[in-house]
């Protein structure tokens, strides 16, 4: 074979790749970019309505620039001369790089990893298409849809009353986060075989940035250290509507094209639907305890309940930990917490633990669907495994684990206050204050089973009720009482605020019992699918 | 004897589809039953009534005894299931799986799993989402041939197995036969069925429109013959009961209904027969002549085996 021939073929292919990508996105990747872009006037909008004068709008941003929220919206410029426009980029701007970054990481699993996974790309790659087709045509799909991304949102910055080139600034900014998650992405769908645990990495890798960039804003409101450690920092660093500077972009795009080289790199080392690391062999027969519909589903549910608890773990150690600078940062009227600022800080984050063990539960839910849908429960219940046994066992590892996570976020937020306020009663009393909001998990949990019993393709629902639960606590506190006391979360007391009171307890575990016979019954008498 | 599965008039509705429309499915106690259809007939809505995954919106069934759906748990038991497509979980080895199926089930004999394993060339410690199509079949085959049922329940078990693993697995079955069980074998290959099964039963859009032994089904159909003769044949096509007569020089070809057989060859006597074959209809001319006009099996790649056996 001569050269020039080899030469040309490795990228052979691509623009037909490129346009069957196009084909493929057509409806999605134009949604991402607008609905990404659509959030400036909307944020923009939602500032100046909740801050009508000058005055309000200063009040609300003095009331953010404490180490607590600087964490999730900082570092930001130029707030002393303050206007909405300059508001929007101070405490907006993080979400844009996360909805960028995560369309890139999407993307990229979906056109690489996820191909080869399925077996198309075995088909693709035997037509006369070069070995880094593929990876290039989803590269420059995904520079092509962060174009898009970055016109539409220069054009919906202007029109929110930033002036044209820092409206570009801003949407460039956007844009080199988005590649440099691409880049990442590339890179880890090398990685694995699987297009769901590639786009895990790079989630992750982009969870740990958000923190060192977070983490930079705690230490200077202007960015510390740590935010050039972030290339969610970087994007920030241009300080938009401040004394602006393009320079740091380069930081993104030499990164980005680090990575990318080391894409190509690791893909030329590997064969089509391998990874760089090679799949484990595992023992030859079950260990002596997985004999029970119970067992396979803590076997099954092992490795999430794990990430879960390492996360709320960490989450409520940080969370605990900003306590400290609670007690003399937060405007008491936010956390609409009367006197007790500090109490109210930490009954919201009790709170907020309990709403991210519900996604857990309706997870664990969901993927019983799953299961069942890819004719994985067939076989179990073609045993003398009851469909009682089944979802009953399931759903009792399921709340056995909820409850776990919920004790181990209290013991994690207690740990973290106590450690930065000093005073080790907050274990005990955190833990306490979160295991009380069990009832309200279960009854969630329980829900979510009905549904899955009854009405299997109406699961979804379930995030309907918890997000009903979040907006009532959250953002609509003002609601009706009656339209309140449907909300699953309003009805246990929020310690340490409020007072410890059984009787709602008692009353959301007796619903949760009912209401999971009746989940029961439900999948009794239905067809299986799948 | 009582027979093992049993149902009169069952129907199953999905909207307004009828996937069952009245199926009477009859197997004995002990014997290979073949449930031969085209896709799409109902062969697989059938058996998830008979395990108690669906329940049949009309009719009755009766399988060892019980009733499918309201005694699943007791009938589960006594049968073992092996699906068309094998899903695994993604990470659960093989043997893992193989050894929980089997526990569920009330113990698995670990000599016998061994033996299986050994005879299927299974690799036990991969994780389930690394296998091949036909090394998930091997799984499930395993399982269910590991565990000491009366019956087994096979939806296309075979799929994806190549043909040394065919030969395994019609060997096993025949050692089921030998050891009395019952195995009711949905299929589409022909000869694996041929080769196996004691009666066979057709589904066709819902309904069972041919049952019997195979002797009894051919009966119903016609005899292919070929002949060399010293004279050219001559009114041939005029018998009652010949079809698809040619003829080219001294041999003719035609195909002839059972009862009219006999007096096909005293006809071809009168022209001085040299070579004379005449061979049964096989299971595949038996499908051809109810789906013939359809041509449902022409795009299946299993059909060909038929037509060799």
């Amino acid at each position: 074979m001569s050269a020039t021939m080899t030469r040309g073929g490795a990228l052979t292919g691509t623009g037909i790749l490129l346009g069957l990508a196009l084909r493929r996105d057509r409806i999605k990747l134009p949604a991402w970019t607008l609905i990404i872009a659509l959030f400036v006037p909307y944020f923009a909008t939602v500032a100046a309505r909740t801050n009508p004068t000058p005055e309000a709008l200063r009040r609300t941003m003095d009331m953010m620039d404490v180490p607590m929220l600087r964490l999730f919206t900082g570092p930001s410029y130029g707030t002393g001369d303050l206007t909405v426009q300059r508001y929007l980029i101070a405490v907006y701007f993080v979400e844009f790089l996360l909805g960028a970054a995560l369309m890139n990481i999407l993307l990229i699993a979906r056109h690489t990893r996820a191909e080869e996974q399925s077996g198309r790309a075995e088909l693709i790659r035997a037509a006369v298409v070069g070995r880094h087709a593929p990876l290039t045509a989803a590269l420059l799909l995904s520079v092509i849809t962060t174009a898009v991304l970055a016109g539409l949102m220069t054009v919906t910055a202007i029109g929110a009353g930033l002036p044209a080139g820092s409206a570009l600034l801003f949407a460039v900014a956007t844009a080199a986060t988005g590649l440099v998650f691409a880049g990442v992405t590339a890179v880890s769908v090398q990685l694995t075989e699987h297009a769901r645990a590639a786009a895990g990495i790079a989630g992750g890798v982009l969870g740990v940035v958000w923190v060192i960039r977070g983490a930079g804003a705690v230490q200077d409101t202007e960015g510390g250290g740590l935010t050039w450690l972030s290339p969610l920092g970087w994007s920030q660093l241009t300080r938009v509507l401040a004394d602006e500077r393009w320079w740091p972009l380069g930081l993104s795009a030499a990164l980005t094209a680090v990575l990318v080289t080391a894409a190509y790199a690791l893909a030329a080392r590997r064969d089509l639907g391998a990874g760089v690391v090679a799949t484990r062999s595992g023992p030859a027969s079950a260990p002596g305890w997985l004999r029970s519909p119970a067992a396979l589903s803590l076997r099954l549910q092992r490795s999430s309940i794990l990430w879960w608890s390492g996360s709320l773990v960490a989450g409520g150690l940080v969370f605990g930990a900003l306590a400290g600078s609670m007690r003399d940062g937060l405007a008491t009227d936010f956390l609409d917490a009367g006197p007790d600022v500090l109490s109210g800080y930490l009954s919201l984050m009790v709170v907020g633990m309990s709403f991210i063990v519900g996604i857990f539960a309706i997870l664990a839910v969901t993927r019983l669907r799953t299961e069942e849908v890819r004719g994985r429960i067939a076989p179990l219940l073609t045993t003398p495994t009851s469909r009682w046994a089944w979802l009953g066992s399931s759903l009792l590892v399921t709340a056995a684990a909820a409850v776990t996570l919920l004790a181990l976020s209290g013991l994690a937020l207690g740990a973290g206050a106590a450690l930065s306020l000093g005073d080790g009663g907050y274990v005990g009393e955190l833990t306490g204050a979160v295991l009380a909001r069990a009832p309200e998990i279960l009854l969630l949990l329980a829900i979510t089973l009905a549904l899955y019993g009854f009405a299997p393709r109406a699961v979804a629902v379930a995030w309907a009720v918890l997000a009903y639960g979040g907006f009532v606590r959250f953002w609509a506190t003002d609601l009706p009482a009656a339209l309140k006391a449907l909300s699953l979360f309003d009805h246990i007391p929020r310690m340490p605020i409020e007072g410890f009171t059984p009787t709602p307890l008692v009353t959301l575990t007796v619903l949760a019992a009912g209401v999971t016979l009746l989940g029961l019954y439900g999948f009794r008498r239905r067809d299986l699918d799948g | 004897m009582t027979p093992a599965i049993e149902t009169s008039g069952l129907v199953k509705t999905f909207g307004p589809v009828r996937a069952l429309d009245g199926l009477d499915l009859s197997v004995g106690s002990g014997e290979i039953h073949g449930f031969l259809g085209p896709n799409g007939a109902g062969k697989s809505t059938t058996i998830r009534i008979l395990l108690g995954l669906m329940r049949a919106t009309a009719g009755r069934a009766t399988l060892l005894g019980g009733d499918p759906w309201s005694d699943a748990t007791a009938l589960h038991r006594r049968l073992a299931y092996v699906p068309g497509d094998v899903e695994l979980w993604p990470n659960l080895t093989g043997g893992e799986a193989i050894d929980l199926l089997g526990r569920l089930r009330g113990g698995i004999d670990a000599g016998r799993r061994d033996e299986l394993i050994a005879a299927f060339q299974l690799n036990p410690t991969k994780k389930g989402r690394t296998y091949s199509k036909g090394n998930r079949q091997k799984v499930a085959l395993v399982a269910a041939f590991a565990s000491d049922v009366e019956l087994l329940i096979l939806d296309e078990p075979t799929s994806g197995l190549d043909p040394l693993m065919e030969a395994v697995f019609q060997e096993i079955v025949a050692g089921l036969k030998d050891a009395g069980r019952t195995v009711l074998l949905s299929s589409h290959i022909l000869a694996q069925v041929e080769k196996l099964a004691d009666r066979v039963s057709i589904i066709r859009q819902g309904r069972i429109v041919q049952a019997g032994t195979l002797a009894e089904l051919r009966h119903l159909t016609r005899t292919i013959v070929e002949a060399e003769t010293a004279a050219p044949v001559t009114g041939l096509p005029a018998l009652p009961g010949v079809h698809d007569a040619t003829a080219s020089g001294a041999r003719v070809r035609f195909s002839v209904d059972a009862e009219h057989l006999d007096a096909a060859v005293k006809h071809l006597g009168a022209f001085g027969i040299r070579a004379l074959t005449s061979h049964p209809p096989t299971l595949e001319e038996l499908m051809l002549r109810h789906y013939g006009n359809e041509r449902h099996y022409g795009n299946e790649g299993h059909y060909g085996d038929g037509a060799a056996a």
